[in-house]
Order: C-alpha cells, then structure tokens, then sequence
C-alpha cells in the first residue's frame, strides 16, 4: 500500500481517495479532494496558492531542508520483512515525529521574531496619523500632550517584555 | 460648529458614497465568476455511446472510428468495456479499410471511472484499441498510456503491448 502525495495540495493522499488524471503523456496527477482537483483544472498554479505546501516551501513559511524529511522517502523496491527492524521502525517513528515538530515550532518562532515591535510601531503609527478623524484637532491641542505622555511608559513597559 | 457641521456632512456624504461602492463591486464580482465558470468550465464528459468518435492507439490502420453499438452497460460504454464501431478515417494501406465494422476495446475515457479501492481515474481523450471478436488485438503495438484495470476485463495482451500502465 503506497500513500501518494496530492500534486496540487502536496497533502497525503490515502487509498481510496481523490482522482488521478492520466495526461496523453502517461503522467500521473493525484489530487487528494475535489478542490485541488478544480483548481488544477482551472490550471492554477501551486506555487502561487496561497494555501499550498508549495507556496509555503517556495515562500520560507515552512522548514524546507531538514534531515527527519529523509525518513519519509519514495522507494521502489519492496524492503524484505525483518521482524526486528519493523520494531525497531516502529519505535521510531514517534521520536522522529517529536523531534520534526518541535524543530518547526522553532522555525516558526524564529520567523515571527521581530514580529510584535513591528506590530506596534505599526500601531503607534496609525494612532498619531489618525487620531484627528476620532477628535477634532482643535480640542486634541491640548490633550495630545496628556495623552501621549499617559502611553509611553505603557508601550515601554510593553516593549521589554 | 461648523467644522463639526462640515465633519458630519462628509461622513453622511462617505456612507451614501460607500453604499454605492458597496453594491457595484458586489455586482461586478457577480458578473466576474460568472464568466470564470463559464470560461473555465470543462465539458461535461460522458459516457460513450452511438456516434462518439474515439482515437484509435495502435498500428492496425485505423485513425478515428465511430461507435455504433455498445456492447455492455446500458447507457453505454465505459473505460475498458468492449464496443462495435465503424471506421471513418484510416491510413491508405493498413490492415482496416475505411467503412470497415470492428470490434474495439476502450483503452481512455475521458470520463471518470471508479476503481476497485474507490478513487477515479479519467484521461485527457477517448481512445481504442481495435480486437477481433474473440478479444485479440490487430494491430501489434498500442501507443499511450492504459489503464491497469483491463486485466480483470480479459485483455491481457493489450496491457503487455501497451508502454505505460497507469
């Protein structure tokens, strides 16, 4: 029993599920739903889906090259049954699973590192821009000040954390 | 005052404005996927039956046959099922003349057909291989991509002619 990958979504495609599109050229596309069926139909491509693995990969939202991706690999000749060596898979599989989630949570907070200071200059940027359509700027002459000084031992506060 | 009159005279100005903005996008995209559906929409494909023109995929000859008869199912044939067909283009000195009445075994369907696990499979055409009535090919080559199934229908030889199982 083989579990295929969608061309589209890159998902797994377990058995008894999706189409397969045989093109003139004998090549196989496997689709694991209905939606990447369509959406290869409307000739989309997977790079530029948004949520596609392959957008992801080609984009560095993703852990891309890591070794626990060598495990999962495509082989063509049928390993011989060893009763130890399926156990000792067996074993494996979780330890390897952990360790492959726990280097993407990694990645992934690397990726968002600077993320929070940059939402809240961002922040602080459309309160002193637009300020003015809340209140008049007339009556705001003299409070902005107050105001202002209110909030910066706040976002101080905030940005040490 | 009136700045604030001014101030409120614009926000009424902006809503009226923003619900005409609101409902002509809304209208435009109505129109859009309209015609995205319509232009992206595949023909509906179905099954093959009297006056479908299919591809012949070997060397017997034969170019485009007709089908005249479908020999199984009710509502016609499907990927791998047998027809009786009637050959309208040919090439000048093959084995099958035109107007000629052959048997022919369908080897893609363009329609999807359910496999035994319950995924589907379909192909870009709809093409034969041409048999005699016992079920052997003419020709001696078959070209193109064919699918696995055929083994369970009896037609063992066109699935050791064929290049690509699929």
């Amino acid at each position: 029993m083989r579990l295929e990958k969608c061309w589209f979504c890159s998902s797994t495609v377990y058995p008894g599920h999706g189409i397969q599109f045989v093109r003139n050229d004998a090549k196989i596309f496997r689709f694991c739903r209905s939606k990447c069926h369509k959406n290869f139909k409307m000739k989309r491509n997977p790079r530029k889906v948004k949520w596609t693995k392959a957008y992801r990969r080609v984009h560095g939202k993703d852990m891309t090259q890591d070794s626990t991706f060598e495990f999962e690999r495509k082989r063509n000749r049928p390993e011989r049954y060893d009763r130890n060596l399926a156990e000792n898979v067996l074993k494996a599989i979780p330890k390897i699973d952990k360790i492959r989630v726990s280097r993407e949570e990694s990645h992934h907070k690397n990726r968002m590192k600077g993320k929070k200071l940059k939402d809240q200059k961002e922040d602080i940027k459309e309160y002193n821009n637009s300020i003015h359509i809340i209140k008049a700027p007339a009556v705001l002459k003299n409070e902005i000040k107050v105001v202002v000084s209110q909030q910066q031992p706040e976002e101080n506060r905030a940005m040490e954390e | 005052m009136a700045a604030s009159f001014a101030s409120r005279c614009s926000r009424v100005g902006r809503s009226l404005f923003g619900g005409l903005n609101n409902s002509s996008p809304g209208l435009f995209t109505m129109s859009h996927e309209m015609t995205c559906s319509n232009y992206f929409s595949q023909q509906q494909r179905t099954f093959i039956q009297m006056r479908t023109v299919l591809k012949v995929v070997d060397n017997s000859g034969a170019k485009k046959v007709m089908c005249i008869h479908a020999l199984s199912g009710k509502r016609g044939a499907r990927l791998g099922d047998m027809i009786k067909a009637s050959v309208k283009e040919a090439h000048p000195n093959g084995k099958v003349k035109k107007g000629a009445t052959v048997f022919a075994v369908v080897v893609r369907a363009a329609m999807p057909k359910g496999r035994c696990d319950g995924s589907e499979v379909k192909f870009d055409d709809n093409a034969v291989v041409l048999v005699d009535k016992q079920g052997q090919p003419i020709g001696t080559r078959v070209f193109g991509p064919v699918p696995h199934e055929l083994r369970q229908k009896k037609h063992v030889k066109i699935l050791t002619l064929a290049g690509h199982i699929a």
